[in-house]
């Protein structure tokens, strides 16, 4: 649905963008990840058209977003980041004009604004003027005009960006609902939104692509750096517990005071090491006190990946 | 087309939504009026106090040319300048309108309110003109009058082109404002300043060429219609729409 390849941006000497590619396939959500000035809301403002690239081509739906400009806009919904709005207008008013310039008329017009109202919890201040609303409530305004069209793709700009935490977990929820109709590309930097609402994640760092998989994927990648910590109370020698089958590593930390050890222990198969590791100890005579999986959670992979990226340019 | 209605009624809107357009109509009217009363008083004065034709005083007088000069700019100022502070502009020209029609759809906007400012001076007119109305007949001849409508209509369009592209360069509307005013100061100067100069020097016909008070007072006041001047007006109210157009595009590439 979306196609990019080898796009790239400067503004004047400096590279916003080096060289992105990516494809997204119809139906998904995509997250589009980075760090602030990665470079996410210039590869989105050159697929809404607000901008040109200096090189390399996008297209939408089969339309290059240069050539074809306005017919990539007719099919996209495009929230920009922070949602600029006229403030003097009242929100119907506001729908009303972006119905008209996006060409919707007549019945279908006011269809479209009751259903872009109502699903976006704008019914109570549809007659409110915009410049009074809140921050949340302008949001869900960019929204409502991006849906406004039921493009089939959408392209949202840190949409929960200045939010409450309550607002986050129902614009995620739409977000999700919407995924099932429309193929979305959002941008954010926050990962717990990317976890509850992606498909697929594309993290962007100094403005080139740094991954690009799915989100399985980036929670396998996760998944493989596992680690069983185990808390056993005495003060003996825990480097026995290097010798049970299949542990790669362990590493020992032992709190002299409350005479217990903390250890990291890292196997080829996870699953089966926990049954093992407390067979071992009720063998062994050690009092076992916790014991716990960690993952390390996007946000760690995240800033390996980005930090990694950040050496390998230096 | 529709699309482009859309965005002309929001426009046209949007100055009502600020103090402006009041402060614009108010001033407008006052001054006008004023020149109004003050040329009836001419007309009917006995003796060489009169003037010799019924819109002499209002298109030839030094405070009218000022309240126009700065009209257009008043008028123009917050059309693009508004959109880029605020950032509408993005919301703007990534629906799904060309270029040319946000830009005319601007343009037409404010040149209606021009014409919304000039409708309640029609009134004067029957008086004006000594309008017997169960006759219909006029006393004095009222083409003087139709002529120089037409060239306010062209020259306002002029002025507000200029107007229109400055404010799709700065970000500022008070900038806007300042750099339309100069540049129209450019057309209307030699009518305030009135240099003493022989008429049939070369200097005085350049200087003729683009001075909108002059072309008033020569032609479109006694009821001359000079395409010369007609062109000027026309041709850099295009030039400036078509630069407006270019500077939008050119946003793109920076």
């Amino acid at each position: 649905m979306i196609h990019v390849s080898q796009l790239t941006k400067y503004y004047g000497d400096y590279p916003a963008v080096q060289e992105v590619s990516f494809d997204v396939a119809a139906g998904q959500v995509v997250g589009f990840l980075g760090p602030n000035g990665a470079g996410k809301s210039t590869t989105m403002r050159i697929l809404a058209g607000f901008i040109t690239a200096t090189s390399g081509t996008a297209t939408i739906a089969g339309h290059d977003v240069f050539w074809d400009s306005v017919e990539v806009r007719r099919k996209i919904g495009y929230m920009p980041e922070s949602c600029p709005l006229y403030k003097e207008m009242r929100v119907n008013e506001y729908l009303h004009f972006r119905a008209g310039i996006k060409g919707i008329y007549g019945s279908q017009r006011r269809q479209r604004i009751g259903y872009v109202l109502d699903r976006c919890w704008l019914s109570d201040v549809d007659r409110q003027i915009i410049g009074t609303l809140s921050k949340g409530y302008r949001q869900r305004v960019g929204l409502a005009d991006a849906l406004l069209a039921n493009p089939p793709v959408l392209i949202l700009d840190e949409p929960t960006a200045g939010l409450d935490p309550a607002q986050i977990r129902s614009t995620r929820g739409l977000i999700r609902e919407l995924g099932q109709q429309h193929t979305i590309l959002l941008s954010t930097h926050i990962l717990s939104e990317v976890e509850a609402a992606c498909d697929s994640v594309i993290i962007i760092h100094r403005g080139r692509v740094a991954v690009s998989c799915s989100l399985d994927d980036l929670k396998a990648r996760a998944g493989a750096r596992a680690q069983l910590v185990v808390v056993v109370g005495g003060t003996g020698d825990a480097n026995i517990f290097r010798t049970l089958p299949g542990v790669l590593d362990v590493r020992i930390r032992s709190h002299a005071a409350a005479e217990t050890q903390e250890l990291r222990i890292t196997a080829d198969d996870m699953n089966s090491l926990a049954p093992l590791v407390s067979q071992f100890a009720t063998d062994n005579e050690w009092r076992l006190l916790e014991m716990r999986v960690e993952r390390p959670t996007l946000e760690d992979l995240f800033v390996q990946i980005t930090k990694k990226e950040a050496a390998a340019v230096v | 087309m529709r699309p482009t209605l859309s965005l002309i009624r929001r426009e046209f809107s949007a100055y009502f939504w600020s103090p402006i357009a009041y402060v614009v109509l108010a001033v407008f009217l006052a001054v006008t009026g004023h020149l109004f009363y003050l040329s009836l008083e001419m007309l009917t004065a006995k003796g060489p106090k009169g003037i010799s034709y019924p819109m002499e005083l209002i298109v030839n007088s030094v405070p009218f040319w000022l309240v126009f000069v700065s009209i257009a700019p008043l008028l123009t100022m917050r059309l693009f300048a508004e959109e880029q502070s605020s950032g509408t502009l993005e919301m703007l020209l990534t629906a799904p309108v060309r270029d040319w029609q946000v830009v005319c759809a601007k343009y037409v906007a404010c040149y209606g309110f021009y014409v919304l400012m000039w409708l309640p001076t029609l009134l004067y007119l029957p008086i004006l003109t000594d309008w017997t109305w169960w006759t219909l007949h006029c006393e004095i001849d009222p083409w003087l009058i139709v002529t120089t409508y037409l060239g306010l209509a062209l020259a306002g369009a002029m002025f507000l082109s200029i107007g229109l592209f400055i404010s799709s360069l700065v970000k500022s509307q008070m900038i806007a404002a300042l750099i339309s005013l100069f540049l129209g100061m450019f057309f209307v100067v030699g009518g305030i300043w009135r240099p003493d100069m022989d008429t049939s020097d070369a200097p005085y016909r350049v200087l003729y060429y683009f001075t909108v008070p002059l072309h008033f007072e020569r032609s479109f006041g006694r009821g001359l219609i000079d395409t010369r001047n007609l062109i000027l007006y026309g041709s850099v109210a295009l030039l400036g729409l078509f630069l407006t157009v270019r500077s939008l595009e050119s946003r793109r590439w920076r």
